[in-house]
């Protein structure tokens, strides 16, 4: 294992992510902070309590997760494809690492800038009573596994996109709509039975669910399936952009 | 690591480009180069000596062949075949915000030098190369013979027994060049194996002790420098002759 190699590539796509810190730490926390204050103080308080804890309170988790998933997916994202657009790829193609280090260096840094952005997120939080806490290793299971998930996911749209169009195509298409859509602002039991059966079917959801379960003890699917759905991501995602490094798709000629 | 006397043998090596209408870059090429050598590779734009290059060094996919590089396989065993190696290549591939620094002293991360080494060495290198006034600039501030200086330096940095030189003098101007020449000089005179391509075709015949000449995917000579310049002929002489034979060959 060329641990050496491994974490300075990390420390590579963290000087990166400082160059631009405005972009990358401050731009997801002023996000943040606008959905806890609205949500909190403007929508918050003209809401009642969902299964007995305050608005704010039900939908904190689900911006931090929020948070974590964009910043985890823009960061291997924009890396992989801007590496690619410079030909800067070439470092680590002509360096000894093998195909999994290579995968690993990026989705670690990738979880790197989520893991500093929840940490700010949940700071704002704290400091507008949004947060509560009823299991810590299941919170940071969800933390570290969803963070996980959209840093190789973010490696593929990188891999995948051959321009700036394709590469905001995964985020337009997908991430967004299916993170709105996985119960972030609301209960499974606001929506029709059609809706509550859609939303099942949506991955996301069991994230948004999982986080909430671990920090207000609220859950509205069972547990173990956002569990099993993580570490599944994990290892489908990680094997599949494993094998493209592997095959060079669209880095080697 | 091989005690062989030959650190790069290019076996049958085929490459081509998938596409509507596939194109053979290199094709079925075989060449040896001999630990300790100044070898150089010569051939017009499109000839296939970069596609060479790359498929010695991982950044291209071989369609048929094989290369061993101080005996390992570029394929089966590329991470022991990739510390081999030191490449500088054609384009600017470095991240053009980075400081000279930790351009250099990551690139010997990657290679697994550590920390403290690796400073010495950045700090030897940057010297070396007459960089250490430059060393926290970004690259982009950079004039070209600067860039040019980085890029080898990086290929230097984990002490590669074998350097390859894309047109490492591409680009800048007749003293910088000379001292690039008298750099790698010495380190071939040390021990450091250099595979090198240029359009100076002055600075190959001044460099190399073996020259290979590539023309439309196909090694057409493969002989030492001193073989080329005879009957009072330049290199240039003979490589214009060879490329205009092989392309009276080709026709139809």
């Amino acid at each position: 294992m060329n641990y050496i190699g491994l974490i300075t590539l990390v420390q590579r796509e963290m000087v990166r992510m400082f160059r631009v810190v405005t972009q990358t730490i401050l731009a997801p926390l002023i996000s943040a902070a606008l959905y806890i204050f609205i949500f909190g103080t403007i929508v918050g308080t003209k809401i009642d309590e969902i299964a007995g804890v305050t608005y704010i309170e039900f939908v904190f988790p689900g911006i931090l997760m929020l948070s974590i998933i964009t910043a985890a997916f823009a960061h291997s994202s924009s890396a992989i494809f801007m590496h690619k657009y410079f030909n800067i790829i070439e470092e680590v193609l002509i360096t000894p690492f093998s195909y999994l280090e290579i995968v690993i260096g990026y989705a670690v840094a990738g979880v790197a800038r989520a893991i500093l952005v929840a940490l700010g997120v949940l700071g704002i939080g704290v400091l507008m009573g949004a947060v509560s806490l009823v299991s810590l290793p299941l919170f940071l299971f969800y933390v570290f596994g969803v963070a996980m998930v959209f840093s190789l996911l973010g490696m593929f749209a990188g891999l995948f996109a051959k321009n700036f169009d394709q590469l905001s195509m995964l985020t337009t298409f997908i991430i967004t709509p299916f993170t709105y859509l996985g119960g972030i602002f609301y209960s499974l039991t606001m929506l029709p039975p059609t809706a509550q059966t859609l939303t099942t079917l949506n991955p996301f959801f069991y994230f948004v669910d999982g986080i909430r379960y671990s920090m207000t003890g609220i859950t509205e699917a069972h547990t173990g399936i956002g569990l099993l759905v993580i570490i599944g991501l994990i290892v489908g995602i990680g094997g599949v952009v494993t094998q493209l490094f592997r095959i060079g798709w669209r880095i080697r000629q | 690591m091989s005690t062989s006397s030959v650190i790069l043998q290019v076996n049958d090596l085929v490459k081509e480009y998938p596409g509507a209408s596939t194109k053979r870059a290199v094709d079925n090429i075989s060449f040896t180069v001999d630990t300790g050598s100044f070898f150089g590779l010569l051939g017009p734009n499109g000839a296939g000596k970069s596609t060479t290059i790359g498929c010695i060094t991982g950044t291209h996919i071989l369609t048929g062949g094989q290369i061993l590089v101080n005996g390992y396989d570029v394929v089966s065993d590329y991470r022991s075949a990739r510390r081999q190696i030191g490449l500088s290549s054609q384009e600017y591939n470095v991240n053009p915000f980075e400081s000279v620094r930790h351009l250099i002293s990551f690139m010997g991360g990657y290679y697994g030098l550590r920390w403290r080494e690796r400073r010495e060495r950045v700090d030897e290198l940057l010297e070396q190369l007459q960089l250490t006034d430059h060393a926290h600039k970004q690259f982009k501030e950079l004039s070209g013979g600067l860039k040019r200086r980085v890029v080898l330096a990086r290929a230097l940095v984990h002490q590669p027994p074998l350097l390859i030189l894309d047109e490492p003098t591409a680009g800048i101007d007749v003293e910088q060049r000379r001292s690039i020449w008298t750099l790698l000089q010495e380190l071939n005179v040390a021990g450091t194996t250099i595979i090198m391509t240029s359009h100076y075709l002055e600075e190959i015949e001044r460099l190399c002790d073996r020259v290979a000449i590539i023309n439309h995917g196909q090694i057409v000579s493969d002989r030492p420098t001193m073989a080329y310049q005879q009957a009072g002929r330049t290199l240039e002489d003979a490589y214009l002759a060879i490329t205009a034979a092989t392309e009276v060959t080709r026709e139809p």
